[in-house]
């Protein structure tokens, strides 16, 4: 009792303070001015720069449209018929061979153009596109349609008519608006996409820059004179003589100096709350979880300025104090991210493959690596490069002395005549060291092992050459692309062409030199996508835009022909991964179920919700009976099952350790390699899922900084920044988010939930501790 | 005198049982400085008592060490050595403080408050439910005069008006022992009357109130015991009278008329010297022409019949002798005299 008259006392003078109604005024003004924000749901049917996912090929594509006669009749060229007269000028010096840059948003504003007017459709030459449900659906509808649905369809048939150029879209999108008028710059996304950017991105973002630095700066000017004001003689011996607990009537001081923030922080969380739900539809009540976050946040800030007031009873020198503190910690928050992105970060190993007894990882950073048994440690076979745009495929072994892999240059594409990657061939006994072999389809970005040929993914196409062709190329590679053309006479889609067909070719990520094209015609992958391949090429799997399907390769053509279809329901835009066991397939995306499927038919057989919190990170199959691994965001590894009898999947407990990277499964051993901890790896036997083994290498000189310097600096330090992160967990309900860089799957980035808190609360509860004393012991 | 008193006091155990406020041997030593080098004794062995209805007046020069004794009494201090205990507890614990109301000397309301709102605070922080702070808030407005005025914020009240609003607070929970520091500082005499009528009345209802006033009137005119402090000691203890009683030295007052007033003043200087009287212990005036009036304070009854008979025999004519009643003043000025204040 008479520590909640001491609290709310401090409510009162809160409330007396003219900064705090100066503070109240400066929300409601901020929320009236959010207020007008809405939104409106449209067809999706205007194309935007970022809806490309390759322009190379498109460029190529429509560059092949516009000269060459053969294809003047089907779709790509009817399109190009109706391009601009400038587009269409640059579109045939590509044509002829020029490099010539355009950008993606002329591309965009002319095939706008194109969804007014259809003069360029026609439903024969459109017969052959491969056309999704949405778009056959459409197609089904009787004429005249509605002018929103007609551009819908003109944009799905254009999709249709430039398969592997798109990125999947949702069909409706998500317009802003404000006080009903549109928001003059075009700003346009799909449902999905606008509820993780506002709560992942805008919202986070506004209640850590209002909150973590505004409010808190302002709170520490108002509440710092409190502690002083109360050691004024005239009041601290009064309210010494009642019969109060000297450290509570502290603590109850200092909770009271908190109620500046909660007020503030109440009516701007709350105000965003109503205006997410009322303007935007957006019912996120994780919002209001910020409030005590936000309060916790200035705690840490006022135990200093508590400390600093006891001591030297000063308000400006308890300011003075809080500033150099936040500054300590922000300093000590940057170095510590520049050692997690610059060393820790590049040195995580995203894959592992097993060639013969060796394990080989490939890094974040671009490196590769190969575990040394003897000095227990990565001995580098490429460097990891923190700044570097470069980064290594995923390496594939070929046999139990030999992988394979490529060093992609500068990032997401390898544009047409430059930077065009080599696959390297890297041998035990040339010390790992990479051969150069044949050159890639432009833009790989997965290499799998299918039987005897090696299948590249390389943009929207799939590509296969033979192991047989890569070794005999190693060593003799022409790095200019011309050796051995015109030798490939398969006869199937084989690139037997010559001069600028040969670079259109190319530039539509189409097979280079040796490569043929995997899928039938028509077929394209459009990302996001996920790929399966059986190690010994006996069929494919195959999930893009809400197609399932599984191909397998006919034993005389070896071409690769469709045999089963499944369209699935949700978000065609989620990133998804599959993996197959025994005859299972497992399908994870993100937001959506884990769902099984019988990997012959297609047909779903059971499906299990993931907790809210964490998404798909990678699947892993482990052979006929055990299922399945599941990495998931929050670092853990969980193994799923098909319990067929039930009709059900069940979803284990974590397997292995936290922190995880990646997996790799070794059949033969029955053994799988759990990579965690950046480069850490523990062995797990596959039927006991026991830890055999755990292999942890000897640390660089940087790794050893921040090992035993800067980790224990941000232990110490409480991670006010990072209390940011704990927000952004908060508000969008996810244990990690993902950075979306370039054409893999991203980089899954995991919120630092935990830490923060415990490091914040850990300083927090000694200051006070500390302080308490002080004022416990002293005499005043 | 005061040795007299403290043994006294010593000798008295069932005083000492009873007491509201017991200290005994209580010493207090303030450590400053870098490696706590310079060190304040600000209490050094200080032995009071204090029993249920008294008005206990603390007297003694700046820096004698009454603060420091008030604030180890309210637990704001630890004392060095010595006991000290409110109600046969500790002091400075809960259950003494409990039973303590206090009026600090320069008293500080938080400017957010209210008369009202403010008793209403110090009352829960007394421990008090709602139902009796607003009984006893109309009840303590009405006594102090600030009813009425009760809902304006403090921030607009006079020094007078804070003072008794911080006589309200300390009566506010009804307090078995009432410790003010300078209650009528800042008072005009109406206030000042009506402080000591309020104390009156607290002594009448058995309340013991420790008292620190630099106003020795007020002290005589309420206190039923005073101590005088001076550089950490008590120099003396008890009632006004018994104190006086104690005076080692009588105050005369005489009128006389000088046949040679050119000289009566270098005579009235020789006939100190003769009856061997510290010429600082005797002064006079010229009232009217050769009228004088003449000021002494004399250790023994034979000093004044030999200062009569050299002022007759210098041809001066007595015509008025009075023996004046010593004052609380006069005993402070005894005891304290040249100690003054800290000089450690």
């Amino acid at each position: 009792m008479p520590y909640l008259s001491v609290i709310g006392d401090s409510f009162r003078a809160a409330f007396a303070s003219r900064v705090l109604w100066i503070a109240f005024i400066a929300i409601w003004i901020l929320l009236a001015a959010l207020a007008p924000v809405g939104f409106r749901l449209e067809y999706t049917t205007e194309f935007r720069a970022g809806d490309f996912y390759n322009g190379t090929r498109l460029k190529a594509m429509l560059a092949s449209g516009t000269v060459d006669p053969k294809v003047a009749d089907q779709p790509v060229g009817r399109l190009a018929a109706v391009m601009p007269d400038e587009l269409s000028r640059q579109l045939k010096r590509v044509g002829e061979g020029d490099e010539v840059r355009i950008y993606l948003r002329v591309f965009a504003d002319a095939l706008n153009q194109c969804l007014e007017d259809e003069e360029w459709y026609s439903r024969e030459a459109w017969a052959d596109t491969l056309q999704f449900r949405e778009l056959r659906e459409l197609e089904s509808l009787p004429e005249p349609l509605d002018p929103k649905l007609r551009r819908r369809r003109a944009r799905l048939r254009i999709e249709a008519a430039l398969p592997g150029v798109f990125e999947a879209r949702s069909s409706q999108s998500v317009r802003l608006t404000y006080a009903g008028m549109d928001f003059p710059a075009r700003f346009s996304t799909d449902r999905t996409q606008f509820l993780t950017l506002v709560n992942q991105y805008v919202l986070p973002v506004i209640i850590q820059w209002l909150m973590g630095f505004v409010l808190v700066f302002l709170g520490i000017l108002v509440t710092a004179s409190m502690i002083p004001e109360m050691l004024q003689p005239g009041s601290l011996h009064l309210l010494l003589s009642k019969p109060v607990s000297r450290g509570l009537l502290l603590l109850s001081k200092f909770a009271g100096g908190c109620t500046f923030v909660l007020l503030c922080v109440t009516q701007l969380v709350v105000g965003l709350f109503l205006i997410a739900w009322l303007r935007l539809d957006i019912w996120n009540v994780r919002l209001l979880l910020c409030i005590p976050v936000s309060v916790f946040l200035f705690s840490v800030f006022y135990s200093v300025s508590t400390f600093a007031g006891l001591i030297w009873r000063s308000s400006i020198l308890s300011i003075g104090v809080t500033c150099i503190f936040g500054s300590i910690c922000l300093v000590v928050g940057v170095i510590g991210g520049l050692f997690d992105s610059l060393v820790t970060r590049p040195a995580s190993i995203n894959h592992l493959e097993i060639v013969g007894e060796t394990l080989i990882g490939s890094t974040r950073g671009g490196g590769l690596f190969h575990w040394d048994q003897q000095r227990q440690t990565w001995e580098e076979i490429f460097e990891s490069n923190p700044l570097g745009a470069d980064r290594v495929l995923a390496p594939v072994s070929i046999n139990e002395n030999q992988l394979i892999t490529a060093r992609v240059r500068g990032g997401r594409f390898n544009p047409f005549g430059s930077g065009a990657s080599d696959l390297l061939v890297m041998t035990r006994e040339n010390s790992w060291d990479g051969e150069p072999s044949m050159r890639l389809p432009a833009s790989t970005t997965e290499l799998h092992l299918a039987g005897d040929h090696v299948v590249a993914l390389s943009g929207s196409e799939l590509a296969s050459v033979s192991l047989e062709q890569i070794l005999d190329a190693v060593g003799a590679a022409d790095t200019t692309g011309t050796k051995n053309a015109g030798q490939n006479e398969s006869g199937t889609r084989g690139i037997a062409k010559a001069g600028w067909m040969q670079k259109l070719s190319t530039m539509m990520g189409g097979a280079t030199e040796g490569f043929e094209s995997v899928l039938p015609d028509g077929f394209s992958v459009n990302p996001p996508s996920s790929l399966h391949i059986d190690p010994e090429a006996r069929f494919l799997m195959l999930y893009t835009r809400g197609r399932l399907m599984r191909f397998e390769r006919e034993e005389i053509t070896q071409t690769w022909q469709q045999v089963s279809e499944q369209s699935i329901d949700g978000e065609i835009s989620s990133r998804s991964w599959l993996a197959v066991s025994g005859d299972s397939l497992l399908l994870a995306r993100e937001d959506m179920p884990v769902e099984v499927y019988d990997a012959t038919t297609l047909e779903l057989l059971a499906s299990s919700d993931l907790p809210d919190s964490i998404s798909p990170v990678f699947v892993e199959g482990l052979g006929r009976e055990a299922g399945f691994f599941l990495g998931t965001s929050d670092g853990l590894v969980r193994r799923v099952t098909l319990q067929r009898h039930l009709g059900s999947v069940q979803i284990s407990e974590a397997v292995g350790p936290s922190e995880v990277e990646c997996v790799c499964v070794d059949f033969v051993k029955n053994l799988a390699y759990f990579v965690h901890h950046v480069d850490q790896v523990d062995v797990v036997d596959l039927k006991s899922f026991e830890r055999l083994e755990r292999r942890t290498p000897q640390l660089s000189g940087w790794r050893l900084l921040e090992k035993y310097l800067i980790s224990p600096a941000r232990f110490i330090t409480p991670q006010t920044g990072e209390l940011g992160e704990t927000i952004e967990a908060i508000i969008s309900g996810k244990s990690a988010k993902t950075i979306l860089d370039g054409p893999s799957a991203g980089e899954v980035v995991r919120y630092q939930l935990f830490r923060p808190i415990l490091s914040c609360a850990s300083f927090t509860i000694l200051m006070l501790v500390v302080s308490c004393l002080y004022f416990s012991r002293r005499d005043f | 005198m005061s040795q007299l008193n403290e043994s006294q006091d010593r000798e008295n155990p069932e005083q000492s049982q009873g007491a509201v406020l017991d200290v005994q041997g209580l010493t207090k030593r303030y450590s400053g400085g870098v490696f706590k080098r310079n060190s304040i004794e600000a209490l050094r062995g200080i032995d009071l008592q204090a029993g249920q209805g008294e008005v206990f007046g603390i007297l003694g020069p700046n820096g004698a060490g009454k603060t420091t004794l008030i604030k180890v009494l309210l637990g704001v201090v630890k004392p060095t050595s010595g006991i000290a205990h409110l109600f046969g507890q500790s002091v400075g614990s809960v259950e003494a403080r409990k039973r303590v109301g206090y009026l600090p000397e320069s008293l500080r309301i938080d400017r957010h408050h209210t008369a009202r709102s403010a008793l209403a605070y110090y009352g829960r922080l007394s421990g008090m439910n709602a139902t009796a702070i607003s009984k006893r808030t109309d009840e303590l407005l009405d006594l102090v005069g600030l009813a009425g005025r009760d809902r304006e914020s403090v921030s607009r009240f006079s020094k007078g008006m804070y003072q008794r609003l911080g006589l309200a607070q300390a009566l506010m929970h009804d307090p078995d022992l009432l410790i003010l520091d300078e209650p009528t500082d800042g008072l005009d005499p109406v206030g000042r009357n009506g402080v000591r009528r309020v104390i009156e009345a607290l002594r009448e209802q058995g309340k013991t109130i420790f008292l620190n006033s630099h106003i020795l009137q007020e002290v005589e005119l309420v206190c039923t015991r005073v101590a005088i402090l001076a550089r950490g000691k008590i120099r003396g203890v008890g009632s006004v009278e018994e104190l006086t009683h104690h005076l080692s030295s009588e105050t005369y007052l005489l009128h006389i008329e000088s046949n040679r007033p050119s000289e009566c003043a270098d005579q009235i200087e020789s006939l100190a010297q003769q009856i061997e009287l510290d010429t600082e212990r005797l002064s006079y005036r010229e009232v009217t022409d050769g009228q004088f009036e003449l000021h002494v304070s004399l250790n023994e009854r034979s000093q004044l019949d030999a200062l009569v008979d050299c002022l007759r025999e210098n041809q001066n004519s007595i015509q008025h002798l009075e023996k004046k009643r010593p004052s609380l003043e006069d005993l402070f000025m005894q005891l304290v005299g040249d100690h003054g204040g800290r000089t450690e």
